[in-house]
């Protein structure tokens, strides 16, 4: 029976069964649960079909109950077309996904939590882009995908993917280590790279509160997915390049769980702290 | 963990707390009536009472009553599909003591005047648990097949329900019993692993001393 429990068990099996990450973790779901192999992949290849169907539904007209959310991914869409992107065709497109994503999510559309309903932009942003921008196969996505619930799989187990349990670092930071892990794949990285890449993502995120305006999703969570994917982005290309975690990965997950216990239950989705009683944040509303 | 946690699930924003939570809730309370709704009331509590309107806990609330599931389109739109079909609603807070931050409690009358009461919370994820079922305390998720008897507080009705399960190659998965007083009304809630056939839910209304036979097939 396979199983693991964290991100170096991952990599050992991977090496040991001289199998993709991805294998592993479709094999310990199989082992799991009451699922074969083929309805475990229509399952995955339906959640892929469903972000892609969310992201083909941005509407930039839209605007969230709060009247306040809304329109900036139609903004960075207008900035990338006038051919003005300073960040490079391929970042620009994972910004504007992420952003539209979110506000999808903030005006009540249909999208696919991954790991939670506020981070549900920084995954697909990534991974849909790769997929209109690089030759990859709807298999090799569905296959990425894989990685990243692999990954989010261990920090929930180590530590936490709720806000209100663990901060930002655990919904914007666990999504970040997820995405930056499949795109690692996805480029051809092992399972030592893809582990480095989920670390180095995760490293950055440490310490994030978790201070939403209103108690709403909007304040921060938007726009963090657009910081979130473009971290996750320079951690995956600094793991391909090489480039290890001086901190094994497991015990960056280790520190994002002694860090959200640390932190006062104000910076965890209270909205009792930070940005949420700031001055302009209590007028958001107004 | 499932796996399908982690990526999923596949849900109408923005809160799956406030949002898919609150579309579950509503549909277990719409399940647990069994017939069309003519009349809601939903008091709504705590964190769900606060930010309930910005992450469109009353809508979701009532898309769940109509029978949405949390990845249904529709649920921005429930309060005018509501008026369609003649669901009269109204809102209000409920005055509750020790409940979970995300509380509702639901009053609904059916087309046929079946009266339901349930208080039910949200979680965390988008799971829920129904706290209470017409003013007796209740503890399942709605995420397996749950059957709900009313019967009179007499010796029998636990072993004639457990029996009539197995005889039907239905697993327990957890089983609840609660009772108002000694001698009088009683309540089990039963979570199973498997569906219930129909014809073991006809025969148990026709039991002496059952008074009320509920059954939800999960969501």
């Amino acid at each position: 029976m396979t199983e693991y429990h964290t991100l170096k068990e991952l990599h050992e099996l991977s090496l040991e069964q001289k199998k993709e990450m991805w294998e592993i973790i479709q094999q310990a779901d199989m082992d799991a649960g009451e699922r074969t192999a083929e309805q475990s992949y229509a399952k995955m290849l339906e959640m892929y079909r469903a972000m892609k169907d969310a992201d083909a539904r941005y509407d930039g007209n839209l605007r969230s109950a709060s009247k306040r959310a809304g329109g900036d991914g139609e903004k960075l869409h207008q900035y990338n077309e006038a051919q003005k992107n300073i960040c490079g065709p391929f970042v620009g497109k994972v910004m504007e996904k992420a952003i539209k994503m979110g506000e999808s999510n903030a005006c009540m559309r249909r999208i696919v939590a991954a790991p939670t309903a506020g981070s549900c932009g920084v995954l697909p942003a990534i991974l849909l882009s790769y997929a209109e921008d690089y030759p990859a196969t709807e298999e090799q996505m569905v296959h990425a995908l894989y990685v990243a619930a692999g990954i989010g799989k261990v920090i929930a187990e180590n530590a936490f993917i709720a806000g209100a349990a663990g901060g930002c670092q655990a919904e914007i930071g666990s999504a970040g280590a997820m995405a930056a892990g499949a795109l690692a794949y996805l480029q051809g990285g092992d399972a030592e790279c893809i582990i480095h890449a989920a670390a180095l993502s995760l490293k950055n995120m440490l310490g994030l509160a978790c201070d939403p305006v209103a108690g709403l999703v909007e304040v921060p969570c938007i726009k963090r997915n657009s910081y979130g994917a473009v971290n996750a982005l320079t951690s995956a290309q600094m793991a391909l390049a090489g480039i290890r975690s001086a901190i094994a990965p497991d015990d960056v997950i280790d520190s994002m769980r002694r860090i959200g216990n640390q932190m006062p239950s104000c910076l965890k989705e209270t909205g009792e702290g930070g940005l949420a009683v700031s001055e302009s944040g209590e007028k958001y509303m107004n | 963990m499932d796996l399908f946690d982690i990526i999923g699930p596949i849900m109408v924003g923005p809160s799956s707390s406030h949002t898919a939570g609150a579309v579950r809730i509503g549909y277990v309370a719409g399940k647990l009536l069994d017939e069309p709704i003519k009349k809601a009331e939903i008091l709504l509590y705590g964190s769900f009472l606060a930010t309930g309107d910005g992450h469109g806990t009353r809508k979701a609330i009532v898309a769940g009553l109509l029978g949405m599931a949390p990845n249904d389109y529709r649920i921005a739109d429930s309060f005018s599909i509501a008026k369609q079909q003649g669901m009269e609603i109204s809102f209000g807070s409920a005055k509750l003591e020790n409940a979970h931050p995300n509380t509702a409690v639901i009053r609904l009358r059916g087309a046929d005047d079946k009266t339901l009461e349930i208080q039910a919370s949200s979680i965390g994820g988008s799971r829920i648990n129904i706290d209470k079922i017409d003013g007796i305390d209740t503890n399942f998720s709605g995420d397996h097949p749950t059957l709900i008897v009313h019967n009179l507080d007499q010796p029998g009705h636990v072993s004639e329900v457990t029996s009539m399960l197995a005889h039907k190659g239905v697993n327990i998965a957890t089983m609840q019993l609660y009772r108002s007083a000694k001698g009088q009304k009683a309540v089990m809630v039963i979570e199973c692993d498997q569906p219930i056939p129909q014809d073991g839910l006809s025969w148990l209304e026709h039991v002496e001393g059952v008074l009320k036979v509920t059954y939800f097939s999960g969501i």
